[in-house]
């Protein structure tokens, strides 16, 4: 009970800031605090700047939240020290003075963030959880996912490009809990030794997935197209639990969760 | 030796002054200066001697239809698309280097996505209450069921087994949060994490006002820079396309853009 008041409190003072952003006037340029970009860093801007900085946990486990000057989504740096794709990293010095690094995680770059800040109510990635991750590209997501699973889950991250899949095999190399199968996605029978488990998803065991309405047709409306999507993953035996579009980090882009049910 | 004599004994050449009576014209001229003048007054007679040998061996026949689709207006020539454009941008047009515009739009669009990526947060907070369609197993069911929501279209739909639900259907319930707490779409913490522990304890009121002023510097400079980098990319584009024009290459006009500016097409030439 206490912890929701506190709460209550937190919210006035993101309402009041709402509310002073579209009030206009009052900051002189629109120059105030810029800082130069500095890559890496890992205790960005030392005590001081640590001290302003509030991380409160997600509603998905393993996901973090900070609050300061600046805002963003985190998950906990399972290689400390090291970014993956030149990404923000912060520490952040813990009520018994242990340090803990987090990674920033970019809603812009990765369809998961975005929805994850849009307000899924489940991503079914959490710690311990067994990952399958079609399309990993250069494995940019694939690191977060495998922060998030921690080192008792494991990803197992597929990509078709050998290009991009030197990058994610490179990111494994760091994280032993993410196994890179770089194979057609479309085969999974090349690949069902590595994986195991009969193609793939156990019985209720849960998808999520990320529409693009321009891939699918670009000449109808978005909304259009998600409808359309969804009788066909019910044709899979996907039973859709919630779509989610992902503005405005992605233009005309929904997010699918799903659960297979083998039988009906 | 009497190479040194001769050098202490040269008396300074003086130069002829302008008399005075004269200083009316001027410098006196030298022969150096007439041979300028004469130069120039020479070579403009030569381009006037040419251009009437021109205009006297025309050809009466021949036609372009430059000459038909350009005119001028009290003698100077219109230049059909800068007059689409406002005196700023042609001045930034006619200055800037295309490189020099590329780059500087580089390091903007690099500059927004860092600012984007820290204000994540921001954007969704305090959203107006209906934001959920709630669907049953028929997605094309209650999409647009609201009629409240003026302010943004609805981006979350839950599907549920059937109509009761649909009815039933609690948002705070279904996230398994607290009721103030459903607006707040970024983070939605479970009760049972609310029962464990505070989240975010602001409790220092002079800190939340200097973080409030912070962001909100950081929100005005965003908006600028995002104007700044449409009027770059609309910049590098004009820049682009006119370098374009002045270079060879079959092209058609394909149709004009939004500002009424001609769009071209260049034909893909073989090039050797």
């Amino acid at each position: 009970m206490i912890g929701l008041a506190m709460f209550s409190v937190f919210m006035s003072f993101l309402l009041l800031d709402r509310i002073s952003k579209r009030g206009g006037p009052g900051g002189r340029g629109g120059r105030g605090g810029a800082r130069g970009g500095r890559g890496g860093g890992g205790a960005r801007g030392g005590a001081k700047g640590g001290a302003k900085v509030t991380v409160e946990p997600h509603r998905h486990e393993g996901i973090f939240v900070a609050h300061g000057k600046e805002d963003y989504l985190l998950t906990k740096n399972l290689v400390p020290g090291e970014s993956v794709y030149g990404e923000k990293r912060i520490a952040i010095e813990g009520a018994d003075g242990t340090k803990t690094e987090y990674r920033v995680w970019n809603p812009f770059r990765s369809k998961v963030a975005a929805g994850i800040l849009g307000g899924v109510d489940h991503i079914h990635i959490a710690p311990g959880k067994k990952v399958l991750y079609l399309g990993a590209a250069s494995g940019t997501t694939v690191s977060h996912v495998a922060d998030i699973v921690g080192p008792e889950g494991l990803v197992y991250a597929v990509e078709f490009s050998h290009r991009s899949g030197r990058d994610l095999i490179n990111m494994a190399k760091k994280r032993t809990n993410v196994i890179p199968i770089i194979e057609d996605a479309r085969h999974p029978h090349k690949y069902r030794m590595l994986v195991g488990a009969h193609h793939f998803l156990k019985n209720n065991g849960h998808i999520v997935i990320s529409i693009k309405a321009n891939c699918i047709d670009s000449t109808v409306d978005a909304a259009t197209v998600f409808a359309g999507e969804i009788p066909k993953l019910q044709e899979q035996r996907i039973k859709p639990q919630e779509q989610l579009t992902l503005e405005p980090f992605e233009r005309d882009h929904a997010l699918v969760v799903g659960k297979y049910v083998r039988s009906k | 030796m009497s190479s040194l004599r001769n050098a202490v004994h040269r008396r300074n050449h003086k130069e002829r002054a302008q008399p005075l009576a004269r200083q009316k014209y001027g410098l006196l001229e030298k022969k150096k200066d007439y041979v300028a003048r004469a130069r120039d007054y020479h070579s403009k007679q030569d381009r006037l001697k040419a251009m009437r040998e021109k205009a006297a061996f025309r050809n009466p026949d021949e036609f372009y239809f430059k000459m038909i689709n350009t005119r001028t207006k009290e003698g100077v020539h219109i230049t059909e698309r800068n007059q689409k454009f406002s005196h700023d941008f042609l001045k930034l047009l006619s200055t800037q280097d295309l490189n020099y515009v590329t780059q500087q739009r580089d390091i903007g669009r690099k500059r927004i996505e860092r600012m984007q990526q820290s204000m994540v947060l921001l954007d969704d907070v305090g959203d107006a209450p209906g934001e959920f369609g709630d669907d049953d197993e028929e997605p094309s069911g209650s999409l647009n069921s609201g009629s409240s929501s003026i302010q943004k279209p609805k981006n979350h739909i839950v599907f549920v087994d059937n109509e009761d639900e649909v009815k039933s259907f609690d948002p705070a319930k279904h996230f398994d949060t607290a009721p103030e707490l459903v607006h707040r779409k970024f983070n939605r913490p479970r009760t049972e994490q609310l029962k464990k522990q505070l989240i975010a304890p602001h409790v220092n009121k002079a800190e939340v006002k200097a973080t409030a002023k912070e962001r909100q510097q950081a929100m005005k400079e965003l908006i600028s820079r995002m104007e700044r980098e449409e009027t770059m990319s609309k910049l590098e584009q004009e820049m682009t396309l006119r370098k374009n024009l002045m270079l060879k290459g079959r092209r058609q006009k394909i149709g004009v853009d939004k500002d009424g500016l001609a769009k071209y097409k260049w034909k893909a030439d073989r090039k050797k």
